[in-house]
């Protein structure tokens, strides 16, 4: 049957109405989060692996939350992995039933969290309770009070907590965060490549320029690989570095940074072409394809290298050392409550129970994540083991990133000034005095 | 002298006819040759992300990738199409960006058609109007977009994403349809009202038809547009992702095999879109609009 013009009218106005009344439907706000997530410090997939420090096992069976129940439900913003999600989902159902508080995950990546949260502020909606955030993306989250300064809460953090993680909670000597998850970055190696030419994994700067040389004499091209990236990942990078030569990446032009930036320029003709856009996705490809047979990447690579892209064949250690010795910037997620939560009882009570002993036991258990506490014990998977005791090795030797108001200054200082020494040879301490001087003036404007 | 004189000509002729045939010859295979470069350089992306998304990792985690698939394997595939994980994005999807081209098209026709009937001088200040519009970039305007959404209930329902959508989508579809309306000759509207059309009639039954074209590219772009959104999306959806968020997700977990089979993924609707309105995109379909 034809239909005439005006029936096909008709129909395509009955649709549109229908469209229109379909899209009013309010979308499942709140509920279960979809897959993805986007990897933060201290997010993506960690490695699992053996015993933890101290001693003990875990029952497995999450902890109970203390402190007054908020009833009700908890919105939790957190970036998981689709797997990583639904085994926290299945660690939080324990609290759903001995708290009474149901908890609605909500992915949201590190990198909107700010903007989406101060989004609801300003528009006076704010309908989340919970948020674990990327330790390196604290900041503005801080200076522009999305989050509520916790420092009356400072009893609810449990005293045996790495004192590493208690400073990155901290702006001003406020408690503004609490800790959740220690993360760190260690260093993968393509295991025969190296055995080839005679090399084992670097352990200082010394034996990380001859692997370099002996890998580019005998491949015609860089084979290490650093995380190049503009932005954060290059600030990682730079970060370490100085620590490693016992500088002070807030003064940018003493002694040790000199040194710091005086290696890597000597170190960057070693380095494959990508490492320039080398950072934490991007890095999992590089030592995947045998673009680089070295290179750091946070723990969630070993996932995504070994398991999904079938190298078995490439390993971890905790990485190299400089002159002044081995130092890894903290990565990992704290837990903030944004200003004007509605549940800020229920989320106080939640993140006491993610502290809990048994949780940080089941999650390292079941997610492979480091503990944020010295107590807590878990097993993981046999072929994780090597890798997660890297891990372990690594968080030994960890510096937490200063929480200052001009961080953000600090950080393009320490990229420019990578650009301009590493990658164009200009004279460093000149070079770094200009920078100091920037950082200087950011620290004064920022009344630091 | 004289013989030379004409025979010069005769003989020129032939001459002039094989260089024309020639230089057409060389004229064809020269655009064979461009669009074949176009179509490689289009399609061979797509191929890639293809082959990888089918592709067992030893095949692609080397450092010289064969061009054929010697492993292949569906399991990026599987794993993707989980019903769980699929079904709430694709429909949040696919309902958004229809909805913002079916609404975009209705609001923004009966406005151009009136734009393009108005005087020289006011028509021009109205279309550089709309093109200014384009001058800012989504990102620039996202927040105090969903700041207002949010404060009206607009986050995380389709309508409020149709309506972000329709913000810079708005001014470019107009911005077509003005052109599109603008060509159709007002002799043909006279005709029709002479014959007895009202004026509603000769909108309905001549100019829209004639206008079709025009209105289809319009959808089209409107479609595209908000089919891959992803500012206006990451404020406004919090609940269940769109499909382009969920792509960014993946490719931000660092996989490539996941990226590759959700890129696949997004494009397979863009497709099958553009094949569906291709039809409507003729040229010449004006032409002889006014003849007999």
């Amino acid at each position: 049957m034809r239909l005439t013009r005006r029936q096909f009218g008709a129909l395509a106005l009955a649709g549109s109405t229908t469209l229109l009344l379909a899209a009013c439907g309010q979308s499942s706000t709140g509920g279960p989060a979809s897959a993805g997530g986007g990897q933060t410090t201290g997010g993506g997939q960690t490695t699992g692996g053996g015993q933890t420090t101290g001693g003990g096992q875990a029952s497995g069976k999450p902890g109970t939350a203390g402190g007054n129940g908020g009833g009700g439900s908890v919105s939790f913003v957190t970036a998981l992995a689709e797997d990583e999600r639904t085994a926290l989902g299945e660690i939080l159902k324990g609290f759903e039933s001995s708290a009474g508080v149901q908890v609605k995950m909500i992915q949201m990546e590190s990198q909107d969290v700010v903007n989406q949260l101060k989004a609801k502020k300003t528009a006076g909606k704010v309908d989340v309770d919970l948020v674990a955030q990327d330790n390196l993306r604290l900041g503005p989250l801080v200076r522009d009070s999305i989050v509520e300064d916790l420092s009356g809460e400072s009893a609810r953090v449990p005293e045996t907590t790495i004192d590493a993680l208690v400073p990155v909670t901290q702006f001003d000597n406020k408690r503004f965060f609490l800790p959740y998850r220690p993360n760190v970055q260690i260093a993968f190696y393509n295991e025969a490549k190296l055995s080839a030419a005679g090399l084992q994994p670097p352990k200082t700067w010394d034996e990380l320029l001859k692997a370099g040389q002996t890998l580019k004499e005998k491949e015609g091209i860089g084979k290490l690989a650093i995380q190049g990236a503009a932005g954060d990942p290059l600030s990682v990078t730079v970060f370490e570095f100085i620590k490693q030569a016992g500088g002070d990446p807030l003064a940018l032009n003493d002694a040790g940074t000199v040194k710091a930036f005086e290696f890597m320029a000597q170190l960057e003709p070693l380095l494959t072409p990508e490492y320039r856009t080398a950072k934490f996705d991007t890095m999992n490809t590089i030592i995947s394809n045998d673009t680089a047979y070295l290179g750091s990447n946070w723990p969630f690579g070993i996932n995504v290298i070994v398991d999904k892209n079938g190298r078995k064949d490439i390993k971890a250690y905790q990485g190299w050392a400089g002159p002044n010795g081995e130092s890894h910037v903290l990565g990992g997620e704290v837990l903030g409550i944004p200003a004007g939560a509605p549940n800020r009882a229920g989320a106080l009570q939640l993140a006491e129970f993610l502290m809990s002993k048994d949780t940080q036991a089941a999650l390292l258990t079941k997610l492979g994540w480091p503990p944020m506490r010295t107590d807590a014990f878990g097993n993981v998977p046999e072929w994780q083991k090597p890798y997660f005791q890297a891990v372990q090795e690594a968080l030994k030797h960890v510096d937490a990133r200063p929480n200052v108001p001009y961080w953000e200054d600090v950080s393009r200082a320490m990229n420019d000034a990578f650009r301009d020494i590493v990658q164009q040879k200009q004279p460093a301490k000149e070079t770094l005095d200009r920078y100091a001087s920037a950082i200087q003036k950011a620290k004064q404007a920022a009344g630091a | 002298m004289s013989t030379q004189a004409i025979s010069h000509p005769a003989a020129a002729a032939p001459r002039s006819g094989t260089n024309a045939a020639a230089t057409r010859l060389v004229l064809r295979i020269g655009f064979v040759l461009l669009a074949a470069v176009f179509v490689v350089a289009t399609l061979l992306p797509l191929l890639v992300l293809l082959k990888v998304s089918i592709s067992a990792p030893q095949d692609i985690m080397t450092a010289r990738p064969p061009f054929l698939i010697y492993n292949a394997t569906l399991e990026h595939w599987r794993a993707l199409l989980n019903p769980a994980t699929l079904y709430g994005p694709a429909r949040h999807s696919l309902l958004v960006a229809t909805g913002t081209a079916v609404l975009g098209v209705l609001i923004a026709a009966p406005a151009a058609y009136v734009i393009s009937r108005m005087p020289r001088t006011w028509r021009y200040g109205l279309i550089l109007g709309l093109l200014f519009t384009q001058m800012f970039p989504d990102v620039g305007i996202a927040m105090p977009v969903a700041i207002t959404f949010l404060r009206l209930g607009l986050n995380d329902t389709d309508l409020g994403l149709m309506l972000a959508h329709l913000v810079p989508t708005l001014p470019f579809v107009a911005w077509i349809l003005v052109g599109t309306f603008e060509m159709i000759p007002r002799e043909v509207e006279e005709a029709a009202f002479v014959d007895g059309n009202g004026k509603i009639g000769t909108l309905a039954r001549v100019v829209m038809p004639l206008a079709a074209p025009g209105i289809a590219v319009a959808a089209l772009f409107a479609w595209l547009k908000s089919w891959n959104d992803l500012v206006y999306a990451i404020y406004l959806f919090l609940g269940e992702r769109t499909l382009p968020l969920m792509t960014f997700y993946y490719s931000n977990r660092g996989s490539v095999f996941d990226t590759a089979t959700f890129a696949v993924l997004l494009t397979i609707p863009v497709m099958v879109v553009t094949l569906a309105l291709q039809r409507y995109i003729e040229a010449g379909t004006l032409s002889g609009a006014i003849k007999g």
